[in-house]
C-alpha cells in the first residue's frame, strides 16, 4: 500500500502491531512449537503414494480371485449322491388359460351331462358301421 | 541426494521465516474472530500445516496472501461450527456482497486528518481499537486487518478472502465507516 493513508489508520496499524508485540512468554511458546512442527512436516520427504495403491490393488485382487474359485465347485460325495438319485419327475402341466375357457363354457357343462348319451351313441355307431 | 537435502533444508528455512514473520498478526486476527487465545493458537496452527501442505511449493512472492487465505478459511470453519452448536448467532453471513469502485483507503478524504484515535492515551485507544474491531463482521474485520494491518494490496486480499476486488473495497469501506463511527464515541 502506497498511497498515504488517514493518520489515525496508521495509528491503528502502530496499535494492533504493538499488541502483537507484547505477547506472553507460554503463547509465544505455543507459536513457536507450531512453526515448528509445520517446518518440519515439510522437511521429511514424501513418501510416493503408488506402492500403497499397489499393495491394496493386489490384496483386493486376490480377495476377488478366493471368492470366485471357493465354493463354486460341488464336493465329491454330493455329485455321487446326485447320480444315485432318479431324475426328478417332470412337473405337471400347469393348466393353461384354454383349459380354463374350456371348463367355464355352458357347453362343456351339457357334455359332461350327456356323456352316458353320447358313449351310447358312439357305441351304435360302431355296431352299425 | 545431497542437493535435494540442502534444497529442502534451504526451503524449510525460508518457510521458517516466513511462518515466523505472520504468526503474531496471524494469532491476532484469529483472536479478534473467535474471542479466545487457545482456540485462536489452535486456528493458527491449522493454517500453518494447512499452508505447509497446500502452498509451500508456490513462489514465495505469494506466500502471504495464501496464508492468509488459509487462515481466514479455518476462521470460517470455526465460524461455522459455532452456528451449528447454536451458539453463535451472528449475522456475518448475511453481509452482501457488493462491489463498490474505489478502494476506500486510497480513497479516504483527508489524509492529514487527526481521526477518531487521535485524542485517546496508548492503552485506551488500543481497549477502544480492540472493542471496535471486535464488534466488526468477519469479513469487515478481515478485510481491515488484511489491508490495513497485514498491508496486502486489493488483489492479494481479495485472493486471501476468496472473494472479488469490489467485495473487498465493499468490505472495507463498510469497516473504515463503522470504526470511524465507534472510535468518534471516544473523542
Amino acid at each position: 500500500m502506497n498511497e498515504q493513508r488517514p493518520a489515525w489508520l496508521e495509528q491503528a496499524r502502530d496499535l494492533l502491531e504493538a499488541g502483537s508485540e507484547g505477547l506472553d512468554a507460554p503463547t509465544l511458546s505455543r507459536l513457536n512449537r507450531a512453526r515448528q512442527a509445520a517446518v518440519a512436516r515439510h522437511r521429511k520427504p514424501q513418501r510416493a503414494a503408488w506402492p500403497w495403491a499397489a499393495g491394496v490393488a493386489v490384496a483386493a485382487a486376490c480377495a476377488v480371485a478366493l471368492l470366485s474359485l471357493g465354493p463354486r465347485a460341488p464336493s465329491a460325495p454330493t455329485a455321487v449322491l446326485a447320480q444315485a438319485q432318479p431324475p426328478p419327475a417332470a412337473p405337471a402341466p400347469a393348466a393353461t388359460e384354454s383349459d380354463a375357457e374350456l371348463l367355464g363354457a355352458d357347453d362343456a357343462a351339457d357334455l359332461v351331462q350327456d356323456l352316458d348319451f353320447y358313449a351310447w351313441l358312439d357305441a351304435q355307431g360302431a355296431q352299425d358301421g | 541426494m545431497r542437493i535435494d537435502e540442502s534444497g529442502r533444508a534451504a526451503a524449510a528455512g525460508a518457510l521458517d521465516a516466513f511462518l515466523r514473520s505472520v504468526e503474531r498478526r496471524a494469532l491476532r486476527m484469529a483472536e479478534l474472530a473467535v474471542g479466545q487465545r487457545e482456540e485462536a493458537l489452535d486456528l493458527v496452527q491449522e493454517a500453518m500445516f494447512g499452508f505447509v501442505r497446500h502452498y509451500a511449493d508456490k513462489p514465495t512472492a505469494d506466500w502471504a496472501p495464501l496464508f492468509y487465505r488459509v487462515l481466514d478459511s479455518r476462521i470460517t470453519d470455526w465460524h461455522r461450527r459455532q452456528q451449528v452448536r447454536g451458539r453463535w448467532l451472528v449475522a456475518w453471513l448475511r453481509r452482501g456482497d457488493e462491489d463498490d469502485e474505489d478502494d476506500p483507503v486510497a480513497a479516504a478524504p483527508d489524509p492529514h486528518d487527526p481521526g477518531p484515535l487521535a485524542r485517546l492515551a496508548g492503552t485506551e485507544a488500543a481497549g477502544a481499537l480492540d472493542g471496535a474491531l471486535r464488534d466488526l463482521p468477519l469479513r469487515q474485520r478481515q478485510a481491515f486487518l488484511l489491508r490495513v494491518w497485514e498491508g496486502l494490496d486489493v488483489a492479494a486480499t481479495a485472493t486471501a478472502m476468496r472473494c472479488s476486488e469490489g467485495s473487498v473495497k465493499t468490505h472495507l469501506f463498510r469497516a473504515l465507516a463503522s470504526l470511524r463511527r465507534a472510535l468518534e464515541v471516544y473523542q
